[in-house]
Formats: C-alpha cells, sequence, structure tokens
C-alpha cells in the first residue's frame, strides 16, 4: 500500500527521487478518502511552487481537494492521461496516476518528509 | 445512531457506511461510478429503512390530512400515487412526501428521515380522534394517522431490469403496474406494499415490508441474477442526474414550494396549510428558483458555492456532482430571479467556475416510464 521508494506528506501527497527530478501523486489513502477521482486540473509546466502551494486539483463525486508541492521546485511535466482517465488515481496511485514532475527540488526538503513506516504509523494516528 | 433491519446485510456485502439524519446507511458498496452506471444499465437495491411511512385510515383523517398536504389526496384515485409536501403557515417545507391511494380508507404517506419527529407530530396532532360510538377501542389510541416507520423496511429495486427481477420472484402483482401507481401483495406469508416508484429517473419499484422479512427479501432479490447492492452515494449522483431536490439539502423550511421549483405539483384549488403565503408569492412574483446548472465540463459545482454574475452574487449551490451519465458537472442552485432564465452563463464558487443555467431533467434516457 505505502511503497518504501516514497517520501510521504501529511497531506498524502507521495513523491518519489528519479534521480535529477521527482515524480508526485497522491497515496493510497488519499484516493480511498477521495472514492472515484471524476477530474484532475494538472498545474501548467514551467510553474514553481514552494512546498505546501497549491498545484493542482482533484475532484471525486464527493469532493474536491488540492493537491499541493510537497517540496519546492519546478513543474518539469504533467500526467496528460489523467484528463481523460481521472480514474487512474485510484486505480493505480503510485504508478499511472501520477500528478506531476519536478526539478530543481531540495535534498534537504526532501529527507524532510516522511518514510514509509513514519507516514503508516500517521494514518494509524488518523484513525484513532 | 440507527441501524436499518438490513445494516447486517450491508455490512457482510462491504458497504462503507455514512451517518445520515441519526442512521448509519451504506453509503456505498463497489464505488459510486459503478453503481451508479449498473443501475442505469441493469438494477441495483437500495436500502431505504431510514424513510417515514404512515398509514391514514378513515374519512376524519384522510380530511384533516388532505389539508396538510399541498397535492389533492381526495381526489387521488386508488392504487395512485402522488407527490406532495407538508409545509408549515408561512409556505415553507417542512418536507416533501409520496401519497398513495390504497383504497377507499386509507392513503399512505412516506417521507423522510430528516424531519420525520416533525413530521409524525404533525399529522397525529391534525388528526381529530374518533368519536363515534361504534368504535370500541381504547380512547387513548385511536388516532387515525399510524407512525409505522419504526416497523418498516424499505427496499427499493432500481433499473431496466427491475420488473424482470420481481417476477422472478413471484410478484406478479406488479406485472401491469403503472409508474406512479401502487399495490399491496404478499411475500413469505407478509403483507407488503409496492410502488411504482422511485429517485433514479429508472424504472423502478419500492418495497414497503415489515421489518422481519427484510433480510430475507433482500437475500433473495440478491440471489437474481444481475442485482447488486447500492449505496446513498450512487442515490444521490441518480437522482440529481434527473434533477430531483433532495429534502433538507435542496429545500428545508426556508424555502417555499414555488421557490423549489415544485409550484407544478400545487393543488391550487385546495385548501392546505401555508396556502395563503403561497398565492400571495405566485401573484408577486420575482422569487429565487432553485435552478438545474450545468458545466462546460467535468468538474461540479459543490453544496454551499456561491454563484455570481461578473461581481454580483446571485444564489447559491444546492447540490453539486459530477454526473456519471452524461459525463459533466451537474447541480441545482438557487438564483435570483432574473438569473435563473434558461441559458444564463454564471460563475460559481471561490475558483469562478462556469456554470449555465439548463432545463432539468440533465439525463433523459431514464427508463422509468416503460
Amino acid at each position: 500500500m505505502y511503497p518504501d521508494n516514497l517520501r510521504y506528506t501529511r497531506e498524502h501527497e507521495w513523491i518519489r527521487d528519479d534521480g535529477g527530478t521527482c515524480t508526485v501523486g497522491i497515496t493510497a489513502y488519499a484516493s480511498e478518502q477521495l472514492g472515484d477521482v471524476t477530474y484532475v486540473e494538472l498545474p501548467r509546466p514551467g510553474a514553481e511552487a514552494h512546498a505546501g502551494d497549491a498545484l493542482a486539483v482533484v475532484e471525486s463525486v464527493k469532493a474536491a481537494s488540492d493537491v499541493y508541492a510537497p517540496v519546492r521546485g519546478r513543474v518539469l511535466e504533467v500526467n496528460k492521461a489523467l484528463e481523460e482517465r481521472p480514474e487512474l488515481v485510484n486505480e493505480s496511485p503510485y504508478d499511472e496516476g501520477w500528478f506531476f514532475r519536478l526539478d530543481d527540488v531540495s535534498a534537504a526538503e526532501m529527507n524532510g518528509l516522511m518514510n514509509a513506516d513514519v507516514y503508516q504509523a500517521f494514518l494509524k494516528g488518523l484513525e484513532a | 445512531m440507527r441501524q436499518t433491519p438490513l445494516y447486517d446485510e450491508c455490512r457482510a456485502l462491504g458497504a462503507k457506511f455514512v451517518d445520515f439524519h441519526g442512521w448509519t446507511l451504506p453509503v456505498q458498496f463497489t464505488g459510486i461510478l459503478q453503481e451508479h452506471e449498473h443501475t442505469r444499465a441493469k438494477v441495483s437495491l437500495f436500502d431505504c429503512s431510514h424513510m417515514g411511512e404512515f398509514m391514514v385510515r378513515g374519512e376524519d383523517a384522510l380530511r384533516a390530512v388532505d389539508r396538510l398536504l399541498f397535492c389533492d389526496t381526495r381526489g387521488l384515485p386508488v392504487g395512485k400515487c402522488r407527490y406532495g409536501a407538508i409545509l408549515n403557515e408561512s409556505g415553507g417545507i417542512i418536507d416533501d412526501a409520496l401519497a398513495m391511494r390504497l383504497s377507499d380508507e386509507e392513503l399512505y404517506i412516506v417521507t423522510n428521515a430528516g424531519p420525520l419527529e416533525l413530521v409524525s407530530r404533525v399529522l397525529q396532532e391534525a388528526c381529530p380522534t374518533r368519536t363515534d360510538s361504534s368504535d370500541k377501542s381504547d380512547r387513548s389510541d385511536t388516532s387515525d394517522v399510524s407512525d409505522l416507520s419504526d416497523a418498516t423496511a424499505k427496499i427499493d429495486v432500481q433499473g431496466p431490469l427491475a420488473r424482470e427481477v420481481l417476477m422472478k420472484l413471484g410478484f406478479a402483482a406488479i406485472a401491469r403496474l403503472k409508474y406512479y401507481h401502487v399495490c399491496r401483495t404478499k411475500w413469505s406469508g407478509a403483507e407488503i406494499t409496492i410502488s411504482r416508484a422511485g429517485y433514479t429517473g429508472e424504472l423502478g419499484y419500492e418495497l414497503f415490508i415489515p421489518n422481519d422479512i427484510a433480510p430475507s427479501l433482500w437475500r433473495a432479490l440478491l440471489a437474481v441474477d444481475g442485482v447488486r447492492p447500492a449505496g446513498l452515494g450512487a442515490r444521490d449522483t441518480l437522482r440529481l442526474e434527473v434533477g430531483y431536490p433532495l429534502s433538507g439539502q435542496d429545500f428545508d423550511e426556508s424555502r417555499t414550494p414555488l421557490e423549489a421549483n415544485l409550484g407544478r405539483f400545487v393543488g391550487w384549488d385546495k385548501s392546505f396549510v401555508g396556502k395563503e403565503p403561497l398565492v400571495a408569492q405566485r401573484a408577486a412574483g420575482g422569487y429565487p428558483l432553485l435552478t438545474p446548472i450545468r458545466t462546460p465540463d467535468r468538474r461540479a459545482p459543490r453544496h454551499g458555492f456561491e454563484v455570481r454574475s461578473g461581481d454580483e452574487v446571485v444564489g447559491a449551490v444546492t447540490s453539486g456532482t459530477f454526473g456519471p451519465s452524461v459525463g459533466h458537472g451537474i447541480g441545482l442552485a438557487y438564483l435570483r430571479a432574473d438569473a435563473a432564465a434558461l441559458g444564463t452563463q454564471l460563475l460559481a464558487g471561490p475558483k469562478a467556475l462556469p456554470v449555465e443555467t439548463v432545463a432539468a431533467p440533465f439525463y433523459t434516457k431514464g427508463t422509468c416510464r416503460i
């Protein structure tokens, strides 16, 4: 459910270091909470963001939520497939359901995010 | 939280539950989109046991209850249903209701969970205690309106295959039951009431049954090929696609039937509680109107979004979602009269989502009248 090679935020984004660039999406927990995703609004490539800036929007039948930049960076590429197939966010949250790629990311900020174990403990705390 | 007689059945099927007006109800089983599409294509079961049911018996009670409903129930032929609502003295909507004429002496009324306590009190207080000497029963319980809500479960069977499914279970009485008609029949020795109505826009039936047989009937229905359970989530997207308002969300006591776009159901020739302010409002015109709106794409308007024309606030969204069968965002919004005209371009919510006023229903291929 929560791959070891990812870092996680309290807002339920994941980020993966692909060596030079990073890929961002939302976690299985987030997609489960949202339910069926019906629309994704993606950022403009080239957009610059600080950690915590809203970069995308994800809408489900039930609700709409912002997706935040987990770390500072510049949007290199977005997952155009989500415009036609937003359900990929539910079906494949860590693979085909990615949102955007960032470059110029700070390694220090990445290390400040939760690893899989800490994130799962954080989720347990939410249920309590 | 209260549980329906079908709670254990739903839990065993993997339902996710939600609190709804004090009830723990299934919001989804496999997923809202799948359940929505299955209902449009085949047939789904909905546990609606939280709803209110009342039996009105006898001439005095029938007359008293007719005065509480804005639709004419006196002229309602045996075997037919009619949509109406119960208003307060100022014309505000306490709840909407479906009235069903079961016989010359009996009217069955179905209402919602939210205002049930108030509705029950209003109905029972309006009903005079029978005073004729032939009535030998105890004075204290001779009320001719019985609140059957606690003893009654309700299963909605909705979708184009609904008739086939009920026929397979031996409900021959529904073979020729027409839209908005009602009949009584038996199942497992128990008397059940079946109306051909629902809240999805599809061919469908509402089964009113004693609590104790609800689980076995639910299981028998599910055993028929093609039948699946569906939750409140799909019920909401299905009803909104056909433009049906939801009591407590799209109207309450602060709204009149004219504002809620229910004027066509009002029996203007009869007398009913709340009629005078309604007649005055109709004559004055210019009231805000619950209006269907759509977005140009998959983005959805949401409950509580302000609606603006330029910089001016002209209304607010009460229901909104993505419409799975229409492929775009849909909603209902109270709009100032001048902004409610068909084809008006407006902006909704904090991100100025473009919306256009349109005619209901959004989804026009429903099978409810076939």
